[in-house]
């Protein structure tokens, strides 16, 4: 088992210093362009770390989410950025986008080392054995409708801190729609190949995102990994330049983005007009009360990212009438 | 719960969460009734502070484990006098600024205000009401980006780049906050304070936690020598969001500050409150003098904001010895801060409404023409000056009192300081209001309930020179501060 | 326990590297980058440190605070985009007006 243990430590020790590695040279970069593709691998890489972490629900989420849908969006904007920029006539601007840090500077540097040092020597003071709440969790598992102990933190035990991430999303996306351009119907028609990878990746993905749903509640899954991956389908038909029918975008696709954080408060106020307290569960009922909440959750997300994406307000949206 | 329904079984900690999420998300389904629904949820939340106040008064401090998982599995509610204080806080300046902002907004502007403002509110009281260290991370997250969006709200360069660098402040605090509440919990094994607050231990993790969770949190309050980014955010921004800003997001950092030294960071003191006294001494000085400097009215109101703050930090070096008396002074100028400055910047906004501008040198005669709006500003600036009677005048005594029993000549010089220089900015401006201008210019005119809830918010902070005894009775409910009796 | 506290480290040095991009790069989508790679810093400090007892059953905590803040920093950075990009089409430049910081 030694071979093994050395193995594994190599390789760890490998990823480790490939993260610090492909983090330096993402935001080192001189081109923003391949600064952002170097920060999707970043989130690749981490995705692997979390596995190595026995975290497979993070890694799911994380290159979903933080690899996947975060590149997506850095990239549509560098895109408009460049459009905008090169509107003005200034073709020296791109240099603007150069790497721009002065080497001379030394505080930051000082201040750097620093607070690495002081956090490195708290966390190595830690105490080797845990303390944590690992065997709370498994203890209480058994009646919290779920086997997937992550599920049940999000959505039983600190389901409360769900509810308000679920309206996190909606904030961002009332602040993106109030800033945001408008975005008009009809965009460009895409080539062949993304017309067709679209036509055919956009239905697996919608069905990977309800097996996601459904198997979270006893393996590695759940409302925001299933939320994500149907983001990414919402994604890809966008970029293949779909865009849905005028009469969809007003009250229906404000629905689906309140829907979430909707039912979440609806179920709450249930709980407490049954006398229990906030978000209780009986255990009878957890299990179904979990799909639910997770059902109505990866529609919210998945909108909800697709629409962050789009970067602005449907032009039919009835804000106005 | 028991068998039958009564008035105190009604949750209402809970509503103060519940009502204005759920009302932000239906004004969101339906723009039109915004407006309205907003206003009701406004009402509704001060009904239930005082409900909840009610209920605290005769049962004591109001605990609610959320999906009736107590801690350390699950997330607790709690609520004490200070919790109640800032509640309270909240409530009061969101009636006040929901009903300046029915008149304030035209109807495109208004459909994208009224859900995030009933989000924010929803954000404020889940953050005063929580009692588990990443719960508040969430909250603070989802105050920071409602706040940044309704900034945002004021088109124009100055917002945008003052909303950039607030998102950026904000998120740069969040995240040292958040690294020490991994530090925090891989310590000590719990998110929730009071059992955090049992089982410290002075070790470096615990040091290295309270660094970086004190260094996010000034920063996202505002302290010097890290304010860079509240002028230009407070200042460019709509005026009813200027006045939730001042008044309430800046005082929630400064309150989990205060809970987590309270209950679990006190017990290190060393030079740490030596420090922040420090700094808030220089905050009161550099935010005093730059107000001074300023020639327009809101960047004016904007770094008074940065001196005021300044006074909430000087209680820390105090509270060591002479204990109660110093917090209580904080709670109560965070209160008649929150009531005062908002009055403020409404009256600067009806200025600017009335004006089209809000240079101090140009204010054309406004006393004669906007005498509620005037009236609400000097009100205000009475209790920011701290003279009697006001809420204000009633903290800086306290706080005058405590730095002078322990022999504190340097923090009661600063303080007397910078009361003066704020007797000069806002004597300056109501110099200014007095006289004509140079050159005419055409005016608007202000619909009444805008002046009026400036008015009624100032005169809140004018009557709390009188509650003192009464207030400071709630603010004990609980215990919050660790010792016997609160009273000057 | 090596592994636990390997990417722990790994976290520190993250966080770090992120502050420093954060405070010397005057680019906001730069800056925004560099809040991204912060925060993947602090999410492995939170999960790494929760694996130092192996043997001990899995501590879904720390798993479930790192997914709610993956998707509280997608959306941070979604908004923080749309501002960036709304700031650079009234002036030209993505990056804020004098930056003068520290």
């Amino acid at each position: 088992m030694e071979a093994v243990n050395l193995m594994l430590w190599t390789f760890d020790t490998l990823l480790g210093l490939g993260l610090l590695w492909v983090a330096w040279r993402t935001l080192a970069c001189a081109d923003l362009f391949k600064g952002i593709v170097l920060f999707v691998a970043f989130g690749l890489l981490m995705a692997l770390a979390w596995v190595r972490l026995d975290a497979p629900d993070i890694a799911l989420a994380e290159a979903a989410i933080g690899a996947g849908v975060t590149g997506a969006l850095l990239m549509a904007a560098l895109a408009r950025l460049r459009a905008s920029e090169t509107d003005e006539g200034s073709a020296g601007q791109l240099g603007s986008e150069g790497s721009d840090a002065e080497p001379s500077q030394w505080l930051p540097v000082v201040i750097l080392l620093v607070v690495a040092a002081g956090l490195g020597h708290a966390l190595l003071s830690l105490p080797p054995e845990a303390v944590g709440l690992g065997a709370e969790i498994a203890a209480h598992l058994d009646i919290s409708g779920v086997s997937n102990p992550v599920t049940a933190v999000l959505l039983n035990f600190r389901g409360y801190d769900t509810l308000l991430e679920m309206v996190v999303l909606f904030v961002a996306l009332l602040g993106v729609w109030s800033l945001g351009r408008e975005i008009e119907q009809g965009a460009s028609a895409p080539g062949p190949v993304l017309d067709t990878l679209a036509r055919i990746l956009a239905p697996v993905l919608i069905l990977v995102a309800a097996y996601l749903l459904w198997v979270g509640a006893h393996a590695p899954g759940g409302a925001f990994q299933a939320g994500s991956v149907l983001g990414a389908a919402g994604l890809l038909l966008l970029l293949a330049g779909w865009r849905p029918r005028a009469d969809l975008t007003a009250r229906p696709l404000r629905l689906a983005l309140v829907a979430g954080p909707g039912t979440f408060v609806a179920v709450a106020v249930v709980t407490l007009l049954t006398g229990a307290w906030l978000l209780e569960f009986p255990p009878k009922h957890a299990g179904t009360l979990i799909l639910i909440l997770e059902a109505t959750a990866t529609l919210s997300i998945g909108v909800t990212l697709a629409a962050l994406f789009l970067g602005g307000r449907p032009r039919h949206d009835q804000e106005l009438r | 719960m028991g068998a039958e329904f009564t008035f105190t079984d009604i949750p209402w900690g809970i509503n103060l969460i519940l009502v204005p999420l759920a009302g932000g998300m239906v004004c969101f389904l339906w723009p039109r009734m915004a407006k309205a629904l907003g206003l009701s949820s406004a009402f509704v939340v001060v009904l239930s502070v005082a409900g909840l106040g009610w209920r605290m008064q005769g049962y004591g401090v109001y605990r609610h484990a959320m999906g009736g998982w107590g801690a350390p599995l699950g997330i607790e509610l709690y609520a004490d006098g200070l919790s109640l204080l800032m509640l309270a806080a909240t409530a009061l300046v969101g009636l006040g600024v929901s009903v300046y902002s029915a008149g304030y907004f035209e109807p495109k502007q208004s459909a994208r205000f009224w859900p995030l403002w009933l989000v924010l509110m929803a954000a404020l009281n889940a953050l005063f009401l929580s009692a588990d260290i990443f719960n508040l991370y969430v909250t603070l997250e989802l105050m920071g980006l409602a706040a940044v969006a309704l900034v945002a709200l004021a088109s124009g360069r100055d917002a945008l780049s003052g909303a950039m660098r607030y998102l950026l402040a904000t998120l740069l605090g969040s995240l040292a906050y958040l690294l020490g509440v991994a530090l925090l919990y891989h310590g000590f094994g719990s998110l929730d304070i009071a059992l955090l607050a049992e089982r410290v231990a002075p070790n470096p993790a615990l040091w290295a936690a309270m660094g970086l969770m004190t260094a996010g949190l000034a920063l996202k309050t505002a302290l010097f020598p890290l304010p860079f980014w509240l002028p230009p955010a407070h200042a460019s921004a709509p005026a009813p969001v200027s006045a939730l800003l001042s008044a309430l997001v800046v005082k929630a950092s400064f309150y989990i500050l205060l809970r987590l030294w309270l209950e679990i960071f006190g017990s290190l003191g060393a030079g740490v409150d030596a420090l922040l006294g420090l700094l808030g001494a220089a905050a009161v000085i550099w935010g005093s003098l730059h107000a001074l400097l300023q020639t327009r009215l809101k960047l004016l109101v904007a770094y008074s904001t940065i001196a005021q703050i300044g006074y909430l930090f000087i209680a820390f070096p105090l509270a060591a010895a002479s204990g109660v008396s110093a917090w209580a002074a904080a709670a109560y100028l965070a209160l008649s801060h929150a009531l005062a400055k908002a009055a403020m910047f409404l009256a600067a906004g009806n200025l600017l409404h009335f004006g089209g501008h809000d240079r101090i040198a140009d204010l054309d005669r406004t006393v004669q023409r906007l005498p509620l709006t005037m009236g609400a500003f000097a009100l205000a600036g009475v209790s920011s000056m701290g003279l009697p009677p006001s809420g204000g005048f009633i903290a800086k005594w306290l706080l005058l009192q405590a730095a002078l029993a322990q022999g504190r000549w340097d923090l009661a010089a600063v303080m007397i300081l910078g009361g003066l220089l704020a007797v000069g900015y806002i004597f300056k401006v109501l110099g200014y209001a007095f006289t004509q201008a140079t050159v005419l210019r055409e005016s608007r005119a202000v619909p009444a309930g805008m002046e009026w809830a400036a008015l009624l918010l100032a005169t809140g902070a004018i009557l709390l020179g009188f509650l003192a005894v009464p207030v400071l009775a709630l603010l004990g409910i609980g215990d919050p501060f660790g010792t016997g009796e609160i009273g000057p | 326990m090596n592994t636990a506290f390997l990417y722990a480290l790994v976290g520190v040095g993250l966080f770090s590297l992120g502050l420093y991009a954060l405070i010397v790069h005057a680019h906001l989508l730069r800056k925004i980058l560099a809040i991204n790679v912060m925060g993947s810093g602090v999410f492995l400090v939170l999960v790494a440190l929760a694996r130092r007892s192996r043997d001990a059953p899995p501590d879904a905590v720390p798993q479930a605070m790192v997914i709610t803040g993956i998707v509280v920093a997608v959306s941070a950075t979604a908004l923080a985009l749309t501002l960036m990009l709304k700031l650079s089409g009234e002036t030209g430049r993505a990056e804020l007006p004098d930056d003068r910081r520290n």
